[in-house]
């Protein structure tokens, strides 16, 4: 193979696709390395902190699509200040200047400003997909530069961001000529839509396959929708109320009986329960159902709807489907794979609520499962050992117990136990979440047997320093840990100082960790960079060593302390 | 010349050992289709880069693909990608002999196929397990190699 023309080793390695084999690739020889880097279209950077846009050009020229992630996880809680950073702006800036032929960006809880969305929508000729999962900063006049420039886009699909919404003229910017779409989900928008330009863009792409409306998105223009886009696979539904045009709704179930496309449904944000017989006919094509965004379907019509849903591989659901609702899922779905169950917050909601029993029956009835995540108010250590028996197959596995330190409710004894079983009966078990009431044992579990783990998350639990300690001695494959309010100090934070340059990042928030712990740990590694910062923009960086840290956030990165921190934010 | 006789191609390959092969079979190779639509004396075509026994094999793919015809149907498709996998069991020598074949000849579908075979050799694997494979010498120095595997896996994964 060391004779092979360097254009067969291309074509070659254009059918590996990982980043993790073409990393591997990449270390074998000078040639591969050459070759490898020259060919790599895709790059993918976990902490967008971690090195920067230039010699991310240097390495990879032919860079065609690029993933950047920014702040850390518990940013979604609300625990990450604004203005710390995870600016794409200087990103957009150097790709514009040196890689012009981009196609794709995908951005996950970064700071995307207009300007930054008006550069990248002048700067590639050929961009044709543009995601964006819990960004903010910008607004719709971002979104109408991308619309009116982005002459060949194909795919414009945003999830979970704080939007600025001036009000909706952007849709009406897409050009006419565009005419090459395949996915749009604007359903996190808050603002109108033109309808006439929504029904008339959706007429003039007969590739859209994916289509997720916001909740200003009325019945009537949904119909229209429909019958102009009779491929779709995706549908995200805004409002489903029912006026008293009883006409609009027969032509709906007419329209939706010849539906045989849709795959995947979500939204349903306004919802008239009686309408859902009509969609009947399309639940029962369904491998992907996401009514986590709508409370008003729940009771009895959820139960009659989730019956008809025998061919479901996922299900994001409220926990207003309580036990008995999941029983039916699990005499349902027996191709579940990933089940999400989200807390409502309703009064209502406590007394219905999912528990261990729904898990239970969820874990004997659907064989395939391997993702689950789950809110719940309580949990008993018999359930996790028989959820872990039946289900030795989770990737993935989240718990949260609302209430902080709850007990097992029977036994009052504490959940290691019950993690612990989960940990050792699932060999793959890649991303791990654990509440509840939890000494140092479970720690030990983990350490113990969790060997795949690369994401823990951990809240309210342990006892002593020994926990954290075995974690990061134990689990080799550890990538991001996350505590909050945890009683790990300096002790745990030093134990293992160079376990962090085998991680992406760490983060620890009101535990009994010092600044002088803190400066220790940079001292004596300088490629990290370790920051902390107060509760708030507005807080004090302590002067005191022996003062605890209220945040601290810790990443390996190959260029130093960022320059774009703010103040509240200091980098040791 | 006679329509029967035109629809043979005459190959000699790198050994000179000689191949009589039906013209549309030969045409799968761009390569020879060229060469056959610029000089159509109907004289021996020499492949000089490919052995005997790697021009068997390929002539075996060639005839297959032109023989099956174009279908939509699921059970055809599957067939022919099943006698595609029992075709790829090979020696790695003559896996690598036939993928610089399909190369030189021009023979999209068994480039594709070869390469891919390959692909899913590395999927998985860590870079010694890689070299040890396929016997490939590391001319990396340590530090060459450390700071690559670094610059991976820091800010590439």
């Amino acid at each position: 193979m060391n004779y092979f023309p360097e254009e067969v080793l291309e074509h070659i390695f254009d059918c590996v696709t990982s980043h993790k084999d073409r990393n591997a690739v990449s270390s074998v020889c000078k040639t591969w390395y050459k070759v490898e880097r020259e060919s790599r279209r895709r790059v993918f950077i976990g902490n967008c902190y971690a090195i920067n846009a230039e010699r991310m050009m240097a390495r990879f020229p032919g860079l065609r699509s690029l993933v950047l992630k920014g702040k850390p996880h518990f940013a979604d809680f609300n625990m990450v200040p604004p203005g710390w950073g995870a600016f794409v702006d200087p990103w957009i800036k150097a790709l514009a200047k040196a890689c012009p032929g981009l196609e794709e960006l995908r951005l996950k809880r970064m700071v995307v400003s207009d300007e930054s969305l008006e550069l990248l929508s002048t700067s590639f000729v050929n961009f044709k997909s543009l995601v964006l999962i819990s960004c903010e900063g910008f607004s719709t006049d971002g979104l109408a530069a991308i619309a009116a420039n982005c002459r060949h886009l194909r795919e414009l699909d945003l999830q979970e961001n704080e939007v600025d919404d001036h009000k909706g003229h952007w849709l009406s910017c897409f050009s006419e000529i565009c005419t090459s779409l395949e996915s749009l989900n604007f359903s996190c928008l808050k603002g109108e839509v033109n309808s006439a330009a929504l029904v008339n863009l959706v007429a003039r792409s007969p590739n859209l396959r994916t289509l997720r409306l916001n909740h200003q998105v009325s019945f009537d223009t949904l119909l229209k929708i429909l019958v102009n886009a009779p491929h779709l696979v995706d549908l995200g539904i805004g409002s489903f109320v029912r006026d008293s045009n009883a006409e609009i709704y027969r032509k709906l179930k007419n329209v939706l009986l010849k539906y045989v496309s849709i795959r995947s449904l979500s939204g349903f944000f306004n919802v008239s329960p009686r309408c859902l017989p009509a969609m009947y006919p399309v639940f029962m094509n369904l491998t992907s159902l996401n009514l986590s965004y709508a409370p008003g379907i729940h009771g009895n019509e959820l139960i009659k709807l989730i019956r008809h849903c025998k061919k479901l591989q996922r299900l994001w659901i409220l926990d207003n489907v309580g036990d008995k609702g999941l029983r039916v899922v699990a005499a349902t779905c027996k191709e579940l794979e990933e089940l999400r169950v989200f807390p409502s917050h309703l009064e209502e909601a406590e007394n219905a609520a999912v528990t261990g029993e729904g898990l239970v029956a969820i874990s004997s009835g659907c064989p395939k499962l391997n993702s689950v995540l789950y809110f719940c108010h309580q949990m008993t250590n018999a359930a996790l050992i028989t959820v872990a028996k039946n289900c030795p197959n989770f990737i993935r596995f989240r718990l949260c117990i609302l209430d902080p330190q709850k007990p097992d409710p029977v036994t009052m004894e504490s959940l290691d136990e019950g993690f612990g079983a989960i940990v050792q009966s699932c060999k793959r078990l890649r991303r791990f979440s654990i509440s509840g009431l939890l000494t140092d044992r479970v720690f030990l579990y983990i350490g113990m047997y969790a060997e795949q783990l690369e994401m823990l998350s951990i809240a309210f639990a342990g006892d002593t320093d020994a926990a954290m300690g075995y974690v990061l001695r134990g689990c080799k494959k550890l990538k991001k840990l996350e505590i909050r309010d945890c009683p790990f100090g300096d002790k745990a934070l030093l134990m293992d100082m160079g376990k962090y340059e085998t991680m992406r990042s760490l983060w620890m928030s009101s535990c009994e960790v010092t600044l002088g712990g803190c400066k220790k740990l940079a001292r004596h590694m300088p490629s990290l960079n370790v920051e902390i910062m107060g509760e708030n923009e507005m807080d004090n960086i302590p002067d005191d060593e022996t003062q605890k840290v209220s945040k601290m956030f810790l990443y390996r990165t190959l260029i130093g302390p960022r320059q774009d921190a703010p103040d509240f934010v200091c980098t040791l | 010349m006679s329509t029967e006789e035109r629809r043979i191609v005459v190959l000699r390959s790198s050994d000179e050992e000689i191949f009589e092969v039906d013209i549309d079979v030969a045409s799968e190779s761009q390569t020879i289709k060229h060469s056959i639509e610029d000089d159509d004396s109907g004289r021996v075509i020499p492949v000089p880069n490919v052995d005997g026994h790697t021009l068997a094999k390929v002539i075996e793919y060639c005839k297959k693909h032109v023989e099956t015809p174009r279908s939509d149907d699921r059970d055809a498709q599957d067939a022919l990608r099943a006698w595609d996998t029992e075709y790829m069991k090979i020696d790695q020598n003559t896996l690598f002999e036939l993928i610089l074949a399909a190369n030189y000849l021009n023979i999209k579908g068994l480039l594709d196929l070869t390469c891919q075979t390959v692909a899913d050799m590395i999927k998985g694997k860590s870079p010694e397990e890689i070299r040890a494979m396929f016997n490939i010498k590391n001319d990396f120095t340590p530090q060459e190699e450390e700071d690559i595997r670094k610059e991976n896996q820091w800010a590439f994964e």
